[in-house]
């Protein structure tokens, strides 16, 4: 079974958040809502200054803050390492929120459905075709496009990044190209003072 | 609903996969569009069998949908019932047929060209159906209101077409390893297929090390990912390009083998700028072994002498290098320092280490074919070359290249064709062909013919005084308003927009373009959503969007070609139609019917196959010109393109490297001079009353390193204003669009107006202060950031910011438009290319709050959307 992970190569990434528009289509996520954004930071000073992009999205952690503080079993660990949330057994209650270290889960408000991508409080086909998805009020976050990841194929930001800064692919493989870019380029874990073992890596 | 049932993923979900192309900007990518059972198109991703884009999509290309679901799209001809037209004002439109449409249409255009066929202004954008451009020819009428050199390349193109014959240029990302990016965004932010070109860049950056330096007023993305940024003065760009000429030059770092056999730097200059000829027309050169003139291709020359001066048939004379480097004299990298504020040991650095990247003498066998290896280049775009003295900016990026011998070579700063047509030869306007005298003809026009000169002027922004340059669409502000001055005859009253948005995108005062608005009788647009300019429009005709129609084509790749299908996803949504149709109902009603498929068959180049012909009579579909299109590149119809979705290729190396092989480069571009003394000519002999005010000094055989005006304005505007696209809202309207308003106003450098931070500081602003940024012609607001990524005399302002109230309620509305602090005169226009001053030079105020008129509805100081 494998183990999927990504890298972000920050040499590559050009924070165009082409991946963000990517997963609100892939995934048809409201206004606001994002399960992977990149973010920036300006570095130094004039005018030897640069600007870090950094892609950002659910970890996946192998020991997971957000699952050890829900109450219901509703966010659960597939075998193959992706978190998961099971809106049915969501209650809403936000505890894996504020327990996320790295702000990556949303509480799905119903104003958020209603309101409309446009904002004038009408749904397009493409969203009500989409929206059946959600259940209100529970908590939602990237699932490394899980069904796509089942019928093989790269999740929807790795497959559009214009850069190919994102990597995708099995971390338990001693083969596979994520395992090599952290090794050759020393892949660092998000926060590991939090000891939550992310399967996702940064290099630069 | 579990996910073992029903997929949720979009991609995921039953349903078909279409091939396609995306419209999103201006340019071709290739794209799959997958459309539910229930007919909902849901996902959009790039076609992985495209070499070019690889699978990858732009932001932009990714939210396509959300222009296709746009509830403020037009749903079917409209007709205002508001007699008032204003900005922001609701036009009240009532939705009409389309057979009233076309009615009132035909009859309002049939009025104009009855009184006057010049009093119709057309602005017409739409780049994937360049042959729209070419409708207002059908009427007799070439007026142009609309922007094109303002926001791309007033110089950049006839440039271009002097030096490649080609409408545009890159860098070869296939063998580059030393690449300068000066005020354009290839490769990471903007310009030639951004998604294509970001995967090849990032590949060739991260495998290849190649290395990148970046040179803008701003710490653009670009220069966030270069491996050096050199922070400049806006509009200094020049200076700091022929500083880096003056060390090649005086450090011999030059392929002087190029510069001797293949281009015109040898040929000797008279005092009167011209070439020296001799009475058969043959150009002398000086052959430095046997110390005596010859004509340049005397069988018998040992050294052809790049320097010296010399007298031939009586006159002083020098070859074209000499006058050249006589220039440079005064552009040293310390004699400019104090212009650009680049160190001098930093530009002195940076072109040693270019030179040296270049590898002068190394070649490369491609095909089979030896060519010249030159692994570093020089590449340029909007911020670089928006100035007054356009085409010397351009020139100079060039010579900086051509000085190395780089160019069209592998590695090199290679020419890039508009739209090739037929894969057997470089079509269009990018054809090969040799000129006189042994060098390449030059192809300054590359969006359509030469506008004939003519007194009064048939052209509104005077077009047929521009015989090299790109439409100054700008200009129409003068003839407006001062008719007298420039002997105008006739008064504009009619107008027809296409995809186009001119209140946005031409510079001067909004104020003067509403009462040039105002005071048209009638005015039809053609278009999917509204903007600024279609909502003063007396008939909509809406048109289909990219999901909803068909069209071929591939626009200005860098590193690919080949023609790419658009077809339909979906039914259209609306009763929307075709551009093809609703131009070929409107030229039927006015009787150019014929005429307008003489011209299609002309731009889009089937007169090179008759079996392809348009018939006289004939009113052809979208589809049907697009497999026409389709056939004509490779003789592949369109079940073929619909199978394939393209017919993309990397460039083949025999039409892209080098095509001119043979003939000489222009070093020294005469053409502009003979341009200039026909143009003198003819205001002489028609008495034209402005050629005494006309900026005669802006035509140049050689760039020189003089500042542009616009550091000449009052010392009171201590500041340069400059504006900037990144790749979310690169090319073309996407603001309205909810996925891209969420990512953009999410991103710092698009939610303010940027200064540097110790300048702001010195000038007592904080964080968040809001401020006027005034220059000598208008004024805009903004909310100040502090940054370390500005230079300490620019102030920054993203286009995000730059928008007025329309009825499109989606787009956030900011402090005003950058262009109302640009000015619409000659004397900030290049009058050699059109191209108007892109920079500004402001003071900034702190100001105590947004003025209250700017705070209502959806704008960018709310801290929430509002719809």
């Amino acid at each position: 079974m494998a183990k999927w992970g990504m890298v972000f190569d920050l040499k590559r990434c050009i924070g165009c958040n082409a991946c963000a528009v990517a997963c609100k289509q892939e995934n048809s996520l409201p206004y606001g809502v994002f399960f992977t954004k990149t973010l920036s930071e300006e570095v130094g000073e004039f005018p030897t200054t640069t600007r870090v992009y950094i892609p950002t999205l659910c970890n996946h952690c192998e020991d997971a803050p957000c699952q050890r503080v829900c109450p219901t079993g509703a966010t659960y660990t597939r075998p193959d390492g992706i978190v998961m949330v099971d809106g049915d057994k969501c209650i809403g209650c936000g505890s894996c929120i504020v327990a996320c270290p790295y702000d990556q889960r949303t509480r799905l408000e119903p104003q958020m459905l209603e309101r409309g991508l446009f904002g004038n409080g009408k749904l397009t086909p493409f969203e009500l075709h989409g929206y059946a998805r959600f259940t209100p009020g529970t908590a939602v976050k990237c699932t490394f496009c899980h069904e796509r990841v089942d019928a093989g194929l790269q999740p929807a930001c790795v497959a559009t990044c214009p850069t190919n800064a994102r990597i995708f692919g099995d971390l338990d493989d001693p083969g596979s190209t994520v395992r090599r870019l952290i090794q050759e380029r020393r892949g660092r874990q998000p926060m590991p003072e939090r000891n939550t073992n992310p399967r996702v890596f940064y290099i630069d | 609903m579990g996910a073992e049932t029903q997929p949720v993923q979009n991609s995921m979900k039953p349903g078909k996969w279409l091939n396609s192309t995306c419209k999103m900007c201006l340019h071709s990518c290739n794209i799959r569009v997958h459309v539910s059972e229930d007919g909902i198109v849901n996902k959009i991703e790039g076609d992985p069998t495209s070499p070019s884009n690889n699978g990858r999509m732009c932001p932009k290309g990714n939210a396509a949908i959300m222009r296709h679901y746009d509830p403020h799209r037009f749903k079917s001809p409209l007709k205002r019932t508001n007699p008032e037209k204003g900005p922001g004002v609701d036009p009240r439109w009532q939705p009409i047929s389309w057979d009233e449409a076309y009615d009132i249409v035909g009859r309002e255009l049939k009025r104009v060209m009855q009184e006057d066929r010049r009093k119709l202004l057309c602005a017409i954008n739409n780049f994937q159906k360049l042959f729209l451009w070419a409708w207002p020819a059908a009427l007799g009428n070439a007026n142009y209101f609309s922007s094109v050199g303002n926001f791309c390349g007033g110089g950049y193109h006839p440039m271009n077409g002097f030096i490649h014959s080609a409408f545009a240029a890159a860098n070869d990302v296939n063998y580059c390893n030393y690449w300068i990016n000066n005020g354009g965004g290839d490769g990471f932010s903007s310009h030639l297929h951004t998604a294509a070109q970001a995967y090849h860049m990032a590949n060739a950056r991260v495998e290849r090390n190649m290395r990148v330096v970046v040179v803008e007023p701003r710490l653009s993305i670009g220069a966030a990912k270069a491996n050096e940024w050199v922070p400049i003065r806006p509009a200094t760009d020049r200076q700091f390009a022929l500083s880096l000429c003056h060390v090649l030059v005086n450090e011999k770092l030059c392929d002087v083998k190029f510069l001797k056999k293949e281009t015109n730097a040898p040929y000797l200059v008279g005092p009167d700028g011209y070439f020296v000829r001799n009475e058969d027309g043959k150009i002398y050169v000086w052959d430095a072994g046997e110390n005596r003139p010859k004509p340049w291709d005397d069988p018998s020359i040992e050294e052809f002498a790049l320097e010296g001066s010399y007298e031939v048939e009586g006159k002083e004379c020098q070859p074209a290098f000499q006058k050249f480097k006589d220039i440079l004299e005064d552009c040293s990298p310390e004699k400019l320092e104090k212009t650009t504020t680049v160190p001098a040991a930093t530009a002195r650095r940076i072109a040693r280490e270019f030179a040296k990247a270049a590898q002068i003498g190394s070649s490369i066998e491609i095909d089979g074919r030896v060519l010249p290896l030159r692994p570093a280049a020089y590449n340029f775009y909007r911020g670089a070359q928006g100035h007054k003295f356009s085409a010397m900016a351009n020139q100079s990026f060039k010579l900086v290249n051509m000085l190395v011998g780089n160019i069209d070579t592998p590695g090199g700063h290679v020419g890039a064709t508009l739209d090739d047509q037929n894969q057997d030869i470089r079509g269009g306007a990018g054809q090969v062909n040799a000129g006189e005298n042994g060098m390449l003809k030059t192809a300054p026009h590359q969006l359509h013919p030469e506008v004939p000169f003519s007194y009064p002027p048939n052209e509104t922004h005077l077009m047929g005084y521009f015989p090299i340059g790109v439409d100054p669409g700008h200009l129409t502000q003068l003839t407006f308003f001062q008719p007298e001055k420039f002997g105008m005859n006739y008064t504009p009253d009619t107008m027809l927009l296409c995809h186009a948005n001119p209140l946005w995108n031409l510079t001067g005062r909004r104020e003067d373009w509403y009462r040039i608005m105002r005071a048209m009788r009638f005015i039809v647009a053609i278009d999917i959503v509204p903007n600024e300019s279609n909502e003063w429009a007396d008939v909509i005709l809406p048109a289909h969007d990219l999901l909803e129609s068909w069209n071929m084509t591939m626009i200005e790749p860098p590193h690919h070609e080949g023609m790419c299908l658009r077809q339909p996803a979906t039914p259209p949504l609306y009763d929307t139609r075709s551009e093809e149709e609703i131009f070929y109902e409107i030229s039927e009603r006015l009787g150019v019917l014929q005429i307008w498929n003489q011209i299609l068959n002309f731009v889009n180049g089937f007169v090179m196959r008759p079996e392809l012909m348009l018939e006289a009579d004939g009113k052809y579909s979208d589809q049907e010109i697009a497999e026409r299109k389709g056939l004509l590149w490779n003789g592949k119809d369109l079940n073929w393109y619909r199978e394939h979705g393209h017919a993309v290729t990397p460039r083949r190396p025999d039409k892209w490297y080098r095509p001119w092989q043979g003939m000489r480069l222009h070093f020294y571009i005469e053409d502009i001079l003979k341009a200039r003394d026909d143009l003198k000519q003819k205001m002489e002999a028609a008495d034209v009353a402005i050629r005494h005010e006309w900026e005669w000094a802006d035509y140049q055989p050689l760039p020189t390193g003089v500042l542009d005006p616009v550091h000449l304005e009052p010392s009171e505007y201590d500041l340069y204003a400059i504006t900037y696209k990144d790749i979310q809202i690169n090319f073309g309207e996407s603001l309205s669009n909810p996925w891209i308003d969420d990512i953009v106003f999410k991103d710092p450098v698009h939610t303010s107006l940027l200064m540097n931070r110790k300048a702001g500081l010195a000038r007592g602003l904080q964080d968040g202060d809001i401020v006027e940024v005034a220059s000598p012609y208008g004024k805009i607001v903004g909310r100040v950031a502090l940054s370390e990524g500005v230079h300490p005399d620019a102030v920054c302002v993203s286009n995000a910011l730059t928008r007025v109230a329309t009825q499109h309620t989606g787009v956030r509305t900011g402090g005003g438009n950058f262009n109302d602090l640009l000015p619409a005169n000659l004397q900030h226009t290049d009058a050699c290319s059109g191209q108007p001053e892109t920079v500004a030079k402001v003071r900034v105020k702190k100001i105590a709050s947004v003025p209250a008129q700017q705070l209502t509805g959806n704008t960018v100081f709310a801290q929430r959307r509002r719809h």
